[in-house]
């Protein structure tokens, strides 16, 4: 008998064992890559908080409203008695502005008369895990969520983005927002989320001390250099590496049909161009002073460091009295001309699941468009500076008076809005550059090896567009 | 291969008997070819009877509603793709190849078992027609029911753990096998599009030679991934011996500080401390800033950046990361080598080396052999180590898949998976990480000194 209950025991012990794996853990993934620096395309910009506005366009006074405008798909307004059913819609929403979203859309559903029939319930998901979260799994998805932008057309061909051309919210989209955030919202000739914000860029930091002339890349290299300090610029990212690129004056650009599929890829890396600026990148690489990142929570001994808005905090505590910014600096090519950095303009979108249900869909477009509108957008500006990509919030005071980020706003006149690449050309580029930082590619490498890197880089870049 | 031969007479004898019972049963026996449970109805043993009438009855009401319709499309994987209504923008889910690899497995398995029911079925109809012509009592069910608790207790036992096997670890394992033959990657996602068979394309794709694709980047991953548990095993081990023997030496004071000092390592969480070696070690982190401080060098050292460097920094934390364990295991068992196999040693006067090699060492090799074999299949494994130090960097253009100089199968795995949602390309690489890892131990565990000489040291 002993033995028998000996035995029982053990097996009890041993399916526990089994089962202890099994258990789930939600959130838990959303903040654990705060330290680690970037190794592939999620990485690189969408889960980071952005402070900041962009008030270049304010210029443009936009007077549609949501209220008066009739469109071909029927405008955004509901017929009276539209059903809209009952049910439960669950939003993904970025740590910081979890809260606030739950509020929003509560007085939402309030206002419309649903509260009787619909739940909100806003989970705290970042930007990086809703789009990988989403891809693996639509079914299990938020009917609503917010994601970077680079992330669309991945988005788009898993399924995972209702299409709202067509749906007559694609016109206030466009009337509403700056032509930057409206056209990153596109996959092919369809508009598939909702603009957020519009502040997703890089330009430089400095300390007043150390770089005195941050206008040229050598006189900041330079400088760094002889007061020992570190100059920070990932260039291994696919995000900050087209700086060199889109410099010289090249494309690296994709196309997609509809539904998200690449169909092309505009490339013209391998040239003379090209060569330019990769010879540039081994150049600054070559620096002591060269650090390879762009987290200033990491960084250490920082004389200048190129990152965006969403560091101009924890730069202005390091930075004290010496904390200045500016657009991104000018470099001389080895053909001996003059270029300015360029790189990319990004935003952050709301997205809405495809659904089975009119009613549900009808409200879950709504409620994506109040969660987009003027008003909840400053209301996000003023509880976290984001900055807003919908036009009257744009031209708003507190939005214009926010100093720091001048810079950005004239870097974007420089850099083109960030379209959708594959995610194989994240990685392609961290590989680019790889090999400049290991040693792979020198100074001493003669310009037809170089030549070569640039063909095999483009002609990998064009094979992701099939 | 005698097993396998004897595997097969087994089964040709089931299928005999089974003809023999349809030819020479009654009719009752026939119709239970048929309808399950019939004869032990007939016979009144109901209960016996209706359970293998419910079983049956289960398994057609599974197959018309569920199973039959995945099994159909699990050639093709499905046909309909998914699409938006352009009149009314909702959406029409098509076809799901993921969920109908899945299904169509589970009914597989399924349709597996309730052929392993009906041939018991069989056997129980012609043991109650036996009995019954011997004039024998068949066992009542009550009997039967008692025997789970006696003479099979293990099947009850186990029957609870066997399922969970097999829905978590078997189903799992053989889906993701299914995937490695289809082209479940980036452009074939369910549920909003289909994917289907494409055979051996993936390890053709893999396994080819002096190609720029994959193959190129696989045969340096895997030599990486050999190399390293190679030394991650080996000169932990090693350099852990030594460390344990130095401390437990005659005449060497303090022997608990010094074995504090060590086990500190293993006191902090792993991956705490390995991500803080990641920072120090980093272009600018603390090594390298005072370094460059105090003038030693003029440039910073790469550790992680320079492929070369890289695989010997995490050689050597590793090292320092594996040594405290080792030198634990290694103490317990110094203390276990009897005194007087050293003392007639030392009588025939055989140095301190000397009595390491021909004493310690072989001792040390026949009771840590299995210990030596899982550290080596688990380096080959380790993902920790890898993904936390260098995250599997740098990248090279040489290498494509997002693979680096420093990954080993199972973090280039899981770059595949998680950054180039590569599923199909993922499952092949498992397979062979499998088969590496298969053969190595297979070959290392015949090896082992504990295996061949069982008696050895008794």
């Amino acid at each position: 008998m002993k033995k028998k209950v000996l035995a029982a025991l053990l097996v009890m012990s041993m399916t526990a064992a089994m089962m202890a794996g099994c258990g789930s853990e939600p959130g838990s993934s959303s903040s654990d890559q705060g330290g680690q620096e970037s190794q592939g395309s999620q990485d690189n910009q969408g889960g980071q908080e952005s402070q900041g506005s962009q008030d270049n366009q304010g210029g443009q006074e936009s007077q549609g409203s949501q209220d008066n405008q009739e469109s071909q798909g029927g405008g955004t307004e509901a017929p009276a008695d539209f059903d809209y059913g009952s049910g439960n819609i669950t939003i993904w929403a970025a740590d910081a502005v979890t809260g606030l979203t739950q509020e929003m859309a509560e007085k939402f559903i309030a206002d419309k008369g649903l509260s009787d029939k619909y739940t909100v319930t806003v989970e705290s998901v970042g930007e990086n895990d809703a789009s990988s979260n989403m891809i693996t799994d639509v079914a299990g998805g938020a009917d609503i969520f917010g994601f970077a932008q680079d992330q669309i057309s991945r988005l788009v061909s898993a399924g995972a983005l209702q299409q709202i051309t067509g749906t007559g919210f694609d016109t206030w989209i466009a009337e509403q927002n700056d032509g930057g955030a409206a056209g990153a919202a596109m996959v092919g000739s369809n508009t598939y989320a909702f603009p957020m914000t519009s502040d997703n860029g890089y330009f430089l930091y400095y300390d007043k001390s150390v770089v005195t002339d941050p206008t040229t890349l050598e006189g900041v290299t330079a400088a760094c250099e002889a007061a020992g300090k570190n100059f920070y610029f990932e260039v291994n990212s696919g995000w900050y590496q087209p700086a060199f690129f889109f410099g010289t004056d090249c494309q690296l650009t994709y196309d997609t049909d509809d539904s998200g599929n690449f169909t092309q890829c505009n490339i013209d890396y391998s040239s003379d161009k090209g060569l330019v600026a990769l010879k540039e990148m081994i150049d600054l690489v070559s620096s002591p002073s060269f650090q390879n990142g762009s987290s200033a929570d990491n960084a250490t001994n920082v004389g200048a460091i190129v990152t965006g808005t969403w560091s101009a905090t924890s730069l202005q505590t390091m930075f004290g009295d010496n904390y200045a910014c500016v657009k991104l600096p000018t470099f001389t090519g080895s053909d001996g001309n003059e270029y300015q950095l360029g790189g990319f303009g990004g935003f952050k979108l709301l997205g809405v699941k495809p659904q089975t249900e009119a009613g549900k869909l009808r409200l879950c477009l709504e409620l994506a468009q109040y969660l987009t509108n003027t008003e909840s957008q400053l209301a996000r500006f003023e509880s976290n500076e984001w900055g807003p990509s919908n036009l009257t919030a744009q031209t708003s005071e507190a939005v214009q008076a926010n100093p720091a980020l001048a810079a950005l706003a004239t870097q974007l006149n420089f850099t083109i809005p960030q379209g959708n690449y594959p995610d194989a050309y994240w990685s392609r580029a961290t590989s680019l550059a790889d090999d400049i930082i290991s040693g792979n590619i020198t100074k001493d490498t003669s310009d037809d090896d170089l030549k070569k890197i640039l063909e095999q880089f483009q002609n990998d870049c064009i094979s992701y567009a099939k | 291969m005698k097993k396998v031969a004897a595997f097969f007479k087994g089964i040709g004898k089931e299928l005999k008997e089974t003809g023999l019972t349809f030819k020479e049963g009654d009719w009752k026996t026939k119709v239970s070819f048929l309808i399950l449970g019939f004869g032990s109805l007939m016979r009144r043993y109901y209960l016996r009877g209706i359970a293998f009438l419910a079983i049956e009855v289960l398994y057609i009401w599974y197959m018309v509603a569920f199973g039959a319709g995945y099994l159909a499309k699990f050639s093709t994987l499905g046909t309909v793709e998914t699409h938006m209504d352009p009149a009314t923008f909702l959406t029409v889910y098509g076809d799901n190849s993921f969920l109908i690899l899945l299904w169509g497995l589970l009914t597989i398995i399924l349709t597996f078992f309730f052929v392993l029911i009906w041939f018991m079925n069989v056997r129980e109809n012609r043991n109650e027609e036996q009995c019954l012509k011997e004039g024998k009592k068949v066992p009542s069910v009550k009997e039967d029911l008692y025997q789970l608790l006696d003479a099979k207790f293990h099947v009850t036992l186990l029957a609870l753990p066997t399922l969970g096997i097999f829905v978590f670890m078997i189903l799992p394992i053989l889906f993701m096998v299914g995937v490695a033959f289809t082209n479940y990657d980036y452009n074939h996602q369910s549920p909003a599009k289909l994917f289907t068979w494409v055979g051996l394309e993936n390890f053709k794709n893999l396994l080819s030679i002096g190609t720029a694709g994959f193959g190129g980047t696989f045969y340096r991953v895997l030599g990486w991934t050999l190399v390293w548990a190679f030394f991650a095993t080996f000169l932990n081990y090693f350099l852990g011996m030594g460390v344990a023997i130095l401390i437990n030496k005659k005449g060497i004071k303090f022997k608990k500080l010094w074995r504090t000092i060590l086990v500190m390592t293993i006191a902090i969480p792993q991956f705490v401390s390995l991500l803080y070696v990641t920072k120090l070690f980093a272009n600018d982190g603390l090594i390298n800033s005072y370094l460059l401080k105090w003038g030693v060098i003029s440039d910073y050292i790469p550790f992680w950046t320079n492929p070369t460097l890289a695989r010997i920094t995490i050689i050597i934390v590793n090292c320092w990361v594996g040594i405290p364990y080792l030198m634990l295991i290694v103490t317990g068992i110094l203390m276990n080598i009897p005194e007087d196999l050293y003392e007639s040693a030392r009588i025939d006067g055989a140095n301190g080396w000397q009595m390491f090699r021909k004493i310690t060492l072989p001792y040390m090799l026949f009771v840590t052999g299995p210990y030596l074999l899982t550290q080596f299949t688990g380096n080959i494994n380790n993902f920790n180590i890898i993904y936390l130090l260098s995250g599997g960097g740098p990248q090279s253009m040489s290498l494509v898949g997002s693979a680096g100089s420093t990954d080993l199968l199972v973090t280039w795995l899981y770059k595949m998976t998680y950054t180039e949602t590569n599923y199909a390309m993922a499952a092949v690489i498992g397979i062979m990480v499998f088969v590496v890892m298969a053969v190595t131990s297979l070959i290392a565990y015949s090896l082992l000194p504990s295996v061949k000489d069982e008696e050895g040291f008794q």
